[in-house]
């Protein structure tokens, strides 16, 4: 958290980081290869179905994978320090300073038994020496910033007593209770109603603003990611897909699935007859296709997919693990390319910054 | 055959009580008032659900609003959409209509008959006419039964015990909502959420029913595996001349499947209207904040926001007079004294609120 540090390079750095499950069925690649920055006070959505890796991406940064899984390799850069390399004890510190998380479901994330201002005061005196009672009023503080009404009385309530919105504000209050560079918030309103995620999303925003702090959000609502995000990243299957600035992947998407996820949600905006679909399901983890992951859904499908394709730069920082050109025609090396020359073509094209 | 049975049903009922703030001309009108006779007739529905407590459990506290006084109808061959946010009685409106729950008061006619009157011959008959598919398609299929018996349990029940017949019946089925017809013998943890949805589809097709309640049949699914199932869901309204009343918390996906869409909040009906028209001119201050609280999802569309004040009030202890105005940004005196009724503000659409014709369409300020 020193201004040094703030002021070079970005502020999370995620270089090629595996997460493998080593299960009795054999090894599920859960992140394989996934390589993305933040900077500082950046938001950067992170996108894809369920079981594409975007979970175990943020609990890799959180060190909170648990076995049958292990990080088996990259590296994790916060302010330019190798997570990987801290100690537990470190990590604690980190975990809530400098990095705080929210989850999903609220209700499991809170303990039933403690009050929200309790909950919130225990992870304000982990971090900073301060009294009991500052602790407190620090919470109490907080649980107005982020938008509870009569916040005193609430935080000598149980979680149990509060709606879910209400719920969410409290893990957000203790999340930013400790002023963190960084907030991971892993499908943070999609449990929530519709006007209530608004609300909520409101309070990130202003926050955000506030605090200038970084936020990692994780969602498969493209809506969110719209409205929420500088940067996005898309993955399909444990790898990133693609990656662009939002108006970029929205606006021109290169991937096959980009464009296929964008084509197939119903709009309040448009009338649309038949939705297109993405034919087909996500590849089983212990069973993935040979070449590109995507290959069996594609409808661009070419021979020289059964070949791992390049992770390609389409235009100015975007890039696409497609073999398609940057204009969305057939490679350099060919549609039917195979064996060695598309494996030298993949290389050849992969982007350098790896 | 009751005489409730009996009564006609050409969209216009005489001689009823006044309840729930409107009359029977406001209600009559609310149900479509079209020329077409409709399939479906919701009147004055009432669905409380009791709070006891006490000693031995037996004393009445109060009770849960879950549906208060909702009517609408659903014409053959249309999509009624239903909208609202949890809790707001759309799901409990579904399961009385498909007589999963007992009604507290009103009445539900389909083809002119009231299905509350029916003896249980009759209401296994009507059954083959009305089927459901359930949200969640992990809890909705027994895990111990195959695919050929989920899809086929229906079918011996309505008659068709020989086995070789039913089993012919189900592979057909399987085969039209897109199923592997060699997989009737597997059970329901060998498959994918949207299989499973499909599955759940197939039973309620196997009866050839003409009315479909779809309670939120892809919440529960994956982006791409949801515009799967809806398209799936318009081929088989297509193909097998199905009326849907489709209950979903989504308004994308409601609006893009729905003829007509209602919205519900706290129990109550405030607003029902064209589809089209719902999104484009909404007439009621909670579609608005509704509509405008949904991410597009294109960045370059920055959206009139209105962002409602505070929670959901308990559907135990509702407001008084118009439910929503503790939330609502238009809300005057009048509002928390007197309950608006649901009435035309022009071409069949319907507004529960005082300043319907205040409501400016989104975007417009």
């Amino acid at each position: 958290m020193t201004l040094t540090a703030r002021s070079t390079g970005p502020l999370l750095e995620i270089r090629g980081i595996k997460t493998h499950f080593f299960t009795q069925d054999g090894v599920v690649k859960a992140v394989d290869d996934v390589t993305f920055e933040i900077g500082h006070g950046q938001t950067l959505g992170v996108v894809g179905e369920s079981g594409c890796g975007k979970s175990i991406t943020s609990l890799s940064v959180m060190r909170l994978i648990e076995r049958p899984g292990r990080i088996v390799a990259g590296e994790i850069l916060l302010n330019g320090e190798n997570l990987l390399e801290k100690s537990d004890a470190d990590m604690r510190d980190i975990r809530g300073d400098q990095v705080s998380m929210i989850f999903q479901e609220p209700m499991t994330s809170l303990n039933p038994v403690f009050t929200c201002g309790d909950q919130i005061a225990e992870a304000v005196q982990q971090h900073t020496a301060v009294s009991r009672r500052e602790a407190w009023d620090r919470g109490v503080e907080m649980l107005r910033v982020v938008g509870i009404s009569d916040a005193k009385r609430r935080a000598s309530e149980h979680p149990h007593q509060l709606s879910g919105g209400m719920r969410q504000r409290v893990m957000i209050a203790m999340a930013l209770s400790t002023d963190p560079d960084l907030l991971i918030a892993d499908e943070p309103t999609t449990a929530l109603d519709v006007t209530i995620q608004a609300q909520i999303l409101e309070v990130m925003r202003e926050l955000r603003e506030k605090n200038r702090m970084a936020i990692m959000l994780i969602t498969h609502d493209l809506g969110v990611v719209a409205e929420m995000a500088d940067e996005v990243v898309v993955m399909y299957a444990g790898k990133v897909v693609e990656r662009s600035d939002v108006k970029t992947v929205f606006g021109s998407p290169h991937h096959p699935y980009t464009q296929g996820l964008l084509l197939s949600i119903p709009r309040l905006d448009e009338r649309r007859e038949r939705l297109q679909v993405i034919k087909g399901t996500v590849p089983s983890p212990l069973h993935l296709p040979e070449g590109c992951l995507f290959k069996r859904r594609c409808p661009h499908r070419m021979k020289v997919c059964d070949t791992p394709p390049p992770y390609q730069e389409v235009g100015p920082s975007h890039v696409s693990r497609c073999w398609l050109t940057p204009a969305g025609e057939a490679p350099d090396v060919g549609a039917d390319a195979t064996g060695p020359e598309a494996e030298q073509a993949a290389e050849a094209l992969t982007v350098a910054a790896r | 055959m009751s005489d409730a049975a009996m009564a006609p049903s050409d969209g216009v009922v005489e001689g009823e009580q006044m309840s729930g703030g409107q009359t029977t001309e406001q209600r009559a009108a609310a149900r479509g008032g079209s020329a077409a006779a409709p399939l479906l007739e919701v009147d004055n529905l009432v669905k409380h659900f009791e709070i006891r407590g006490g000693l031995l459990g037996i004393s009445k506290l109060g009770a849960v609003r879950a549906v208060d006084g909702v009517s609408f109808s659903v014409t053959e061959g249309e999509t009624l959409g239903l909208v609202g946010e949890s809790g707001c009685g759309k799901t409990t409106l579904g399961k009385v209509i498909l007589r999963l729950l007992p009604p507290t008061a009103g009445s539900v006619n389909f083809e002119g008959k009231s299905l509350f009157d029916l003896s249980s011959r009759e209401l296994k008959a009507a059954r083959r006419d009305i089927q459901v598919v359930f949200q969640d398609p992990y809890a909705s299929l027994n895990p111990r039964m195959s695919v050929g018996e989920i899809v086929g349990e229906g079918l011996y029940v309505h008659g068709m015990t020989n086995k070789r017949e039913r089993e012919s019946a189900v592979r057909d089925l399987l085969k039209r909502v897109g199923l592997n017809q060699q997989h009737i013998h597997r059970y329901p943890h060998e498959f994918s959420g949207g299989q499973r949805q499909r599955i759940g589809i197939a039973r309620a097709l196997a009866l050839r029913p003409r009315f479909i309640v779809c309670d939120e049949p892809v919440s529960a699914l994956d982006v791409s595996i949801q515009s799967q199932v809806l398209n799936l869901l318009s081929d088989l309204q297509d193909e097998f001349q199905l009326t849907y009343l489709f209950i979903a918390h989504n308004l994308a996906v409601v609006k893009h499947l729905s003829t007509r869409v209602g919205v519900m909040y706290l129990g109550k009906l405030v607003e029902l209207s064209d589809a089209d028209e719902l999104y484009q001119a909404p007439a009621h201050p909670y579609t608005k904040a509704l509509l405008s609280a949904i991410p597009v999802p294109d960045p370059t569309v920055r959206r009139e926001r209105i962002v409602l004040k505070g929670d959901l009030p308990s559907p135990a202890n509702p407001p008084s007079g118009c439910r929503f105005h503790t939330r609502c940004p238009m809300a005057q005196e009048i509002c928390k004294v007197e309950e608006p009724p649901l009435r035309d503000v022009g071409g069949g659409h319907m507004s529960a609120c005082h300043f319907a014709e205040e409501v400016t369409p989104l975007g417009s300020e």
